[in-house]
């Protein structure tokens, strides 16, 4: 068993007891059942924003001193931050339709987490569609930092008008002590997982580099001149 | 090198040869009297319901013929290794950047001046001073990001399908701002100052980011 293993294992094993203390944890006395979707729903967009800080982190780095290590955790962090985002994105919907009659609605919060999963799934296309190299990773690069910029931009520009997503209850002391202790473990298991995840994901990136280089033929250092045809 | 000069020389350049082929503007102009074509063949526009839907359809033609021409701008200097050429002048990557960004602008706000009057002639909404000077604001901060995109994918293989997947989200908040702004010019429920100076501050920050980016983008 590697090390990989075993840290995956941990990571299942603290989302198993996550989904206990979900489960033993207070039902909602207005919303029902329903309301527990909310520990998942949270952490997960939490983690998610993880993970693109450490695609903006790993951006930065590469464009200051290319290295290759940067650049991987810019790739895991891009594709664990998708997955997180799609998570939220469909536990999100699948609370609203029960507590606000219908799947989506043109908030300022679902508009610019939508448009949040657009920049990394386009980011993602990057890497897939570009020849791999120096001149992919800085197109990346670019696109991993602009795209952070440009999410608080579209939240704070559409906030301002028509939300119907609720504002942050944890930090505003509205959750009742069980909740909130829930939520907490939920959220660092939650954490534990994208950590574990994008560990995993560098590793697979650092072999698919390895395996680029050995096929690519190697560089020619000095040739050795060729000799004079003679006439 | 004086910076200006060289960003001034390169957007001459590109609209002199833009000049002499005469390709993209009337093939923009003719695309977006299309575009138009068929928002009237989609929607049901009468005169009653025109201030509703000549903002979406504005801004969808507007950004889909901003994509052909920030596309266009660096297929041409990479067919003819032109840019490479430039890029051995000591000249400084950001100011060859400014000419071709300035010149693609210049270029979309030809084509603006065909779509917003053509909306007016077409659909009779009125011909707001306050929509010209939205459209224009937004096209500048476009041209910044979209020129930057199109500099980036120059060289990638699949350049026509990752532009418009890169670029348009990054305009969105153009779109969300501009917007607002035409459709309070128009008379719908908005705040039309807030809007501007919303699109003003999103011009400033995204100016001033890709000239930041421009460096890595160009240097080669």
């Amino acid at each position: 068993m590697n090390r990989y293993r075993t840290w995956a294992a941990l990571a299942v094993a603290l989302m198993l007891g996550a989904g206990a203390a979900i489960y033993y944890a207070p039902t909602d006395y207005l919303q029902g059942v329903v309301q527990k979707i909310f520990y998942l729903h949270v952490s997960s967009a939490i983690a998610a924003y993880g993970c693109f800080a450490v695609v903006l982190v790993g951006s930065l780095v590469y464009l200051r001193n290319e290295s290759a290590a940067a650049d991987r955790f810019a790739r895991s962090g891009a594709v664990v931050g998708v997955v997180f985002t799609t998570i939220t994105l469909v536990m999100g919907s699948l609370w609203a339709k029960p507590i606000w009659g219908s799947f989506w609605t043109w908030d300022a919060r679902l508009t610019s987490t939508l448009v949040l999963w657009i920049i990394y799934a386009g980011y993602l296309l990057v890497r897939r569609m570009a020849d791999p190299g120096r001149q992919a990773a800085r197109l990346a690069a670019v696109v991993g930092i602009f795209g952070f910029i440009d999410v608080p931009i579209v939240h704070f520009s559409v906030t301002w008008w028509r939300t119907q997503h609720p504002r942050p209850v944890v930090v505003n002391d509205a959750l009742p002590p069980q909740m909130l202790a829930t939520f907490l473990f939920t959220l660092a298991c939650t954490l534990v997982l994208a950590a574990v995840l994008i560990g995993i994901r560098y590793r697979i990136e650092t072999l698919l580099d390895a395996r680029l280089r050995a096929i690519e033929p190697a560089p020619i250092v000095s040739a050795a001149p060729e000799a004079e045809p003679t006439a | 090198m004086n910076p200006f000069r060289v960003a001034v020389a390169v957007a001459i350049k590109d609209l002199r040869s833009e000049w002499r082929t005469r390709e993209l503007v009337p093939a923009l102009a003719q695309f977006i009297v299309l575009a138009l074509l068929i928002a009237n063949f989609g929607f049901q526009i009468d005169a009653r319901d025109a201030p509703q839907i000549v903002p979406g359809v504005l801004w969808l033609a507007l950004v889909f013929a901003g994509l052909v021409a920030f596309g266009r701008t660096f297929s041409a200097e990479r067919e003819q290794a032109s840019l490479e050429a430039m890029m051995l002048t000591p000249a400084s990557p950001i100011a060859i950047f400014a000419g071709k960004a300035v010149a693609a602008t210049a270029l979309l706000i030809l084509c603006e001046a065909v779509l917003v009057p053509a909306l007016s002639l077409f659909f009779g909404t009125a011909l707001d001073p306050g929509v010209v000077f939205a459209v224009l604001l937004a096209t500048v901060g476009m041209a910044a990001l979209g020129c930057l995109f199109a500099a980036l994918v120059a060289r990638v293989r699949a350049r026509e399908l990752l532009l418009p997947l890169l670029t348009l989200p990054l305009w969105i908040p153009f779109i969300i701002a501009g917007g607002q702004a035409v459709q309070a010019a128009l008379g719908l429920p908005g705040n039309y100052d807030e809007a501007v100076g919303l699109l003003i501050d999103f011009d400033i920050l995204f100016v001033v980011l890709t000239s930041l980016a421009a460096r890595y983008v160009l240097d080669e």
